[in-house]
């Protein structure tokens, strides 16, 4: 109560986090003039929507015995290519980097960026579901 | 179910999820062991590709063990799990007349499309084997960056084995669990 960031910082902050991963992936381009580590952005735009939309299908249904019983064979096929899209990010600028695309510096640079690209969105995701409670709560309590 | 609380052997020091989280945890374990093998196989293409010293390529000889094993691994779990039990329940006891076949022609069905499931993703391992002595051993290229294109096909084909495998014992404990609660 005492310590309330207001959304508006949190979307901002967020954005700049973002911002961040994208000025390192596009330099980790741009420095070596090499695009072939542009396709990390990709990968990693691509990582949370499988998931977003079985979790907007899932709680648009929400009903204690689909946890279980119904819901939990349609769950496990967007996990598997949640997590098979950020393998894919991770491991796609060390091959990169095994096959002498690109160099050690722009591997580390993209790999970085791409996991703050990531964990931004996901970040971003968690702060949006969890402040309607917030909200709720600040409004009416 | 051996994470039942009562009869465990062993005082564990750490708390065993439940079902919901190994199952997710599991199926997110199986599609990271995916796409490491398809990378480690997409590895030795792209190196092959670009930066290749010696004059063995990959070519579309070395692709077809890995899409047997991709193949394999989708008709495996593509299937539905209560049929295979289905049969071997109602089989045995021999109830319904027409119920009782049917549900034994699904099973038998089942079991087909399974067993060539299996096939396929043995078949991609053997392959890929056979790729890697055939075209590398034989012919004395033993050397490692060339050896390589091999090695990694026969560890992309094998990660890909253990994703279908972790992604089917994942589903099948959560099978049983359903199965306890619903009786």
């Amino acid at each position: 109560m005492q310590f309330k960031v207001s959304p508006l910082t949190k979307i901002i902050s967020l954005s700049g986090f973002l911002a961040l991963g994208f000025l390192l992936v596009i330099l980790s381009c741009a420095l070596f003039h090499n695009y072939y580590p542009l396709y990390d952005i990709m990968l990693f735009l691509l990582a949370p929507i499988p998931n977003s939309i079985a979790g907007a299908r899932h709680s648009g249904e929400a009903d204690f015995m689909s946890e279980g019983a119904g819901g939990s064979s349609t769950q496990d096929f967007p996990h598997f290519l949640t997590a098979m899209l950020v393998t894919s990010g991770l491991s796609l600028p060390l091959v990169f980097y095994h096959c002498k695309l690109i160099g050690s510096a722009a591997c580390a640079m993209s790999m970085a960026g791409g996991l703050i690209i990531y964990s931004s969105i996901v970040i971003f995701s968690w702060f949006f579901h969890g402040n309607w409670d917030d909200e709720d709560d600040a409004l009416f309590g | 179910m051996e994470t039942e609380p009562n009869n465990r052997l062993f005082r564990l020091p750490f708390k065993i999820p439940s079902f919901q989280g190994v199952r997710a945890l599991g199926v997110y374990l199986s599609g990271t062991l995916y796409a490491l093998g398809f990378w480690v196989f997409l590895d030795a293409v792209l190196y092959s590709k670009y930066s290749n010293a010696s004059d063995v390529h990959v070519t579309f000889i070395d692709w077809i063990p890995f899409l047997c094993s991709t193949l394999g691994m989708i008709v495996v779990n593509s299937i539905e799990k209560n049929r295979l039990m289905q049969g071997a329940l109602n089989g045995g006891s021999g109830g319904g007349a027409f119920g009782g076949d049917l549900d034994a022609h699904m099973a038998w069905q089942a079991r087909t499309v399974l067993f060539c499931g299996f096939a396929l993703l043995a078949g991609g391992l053997a392959g890929s084997i056979v790729v890697l002595v055939i075209k590398f051993l034989v012919k004395d290229y033993t050397s490692y960056p060339t050896l390589g294109m091999g090695v990694n096909n026969v560890l992309g084909n094998l990660l890909i084995l253990g994703s279908c495998v972790i992604l089917w014992v994942a589903q099948t404990v959560e099978d049983e669990y359903s199965y306890s609660l619903t009786i």
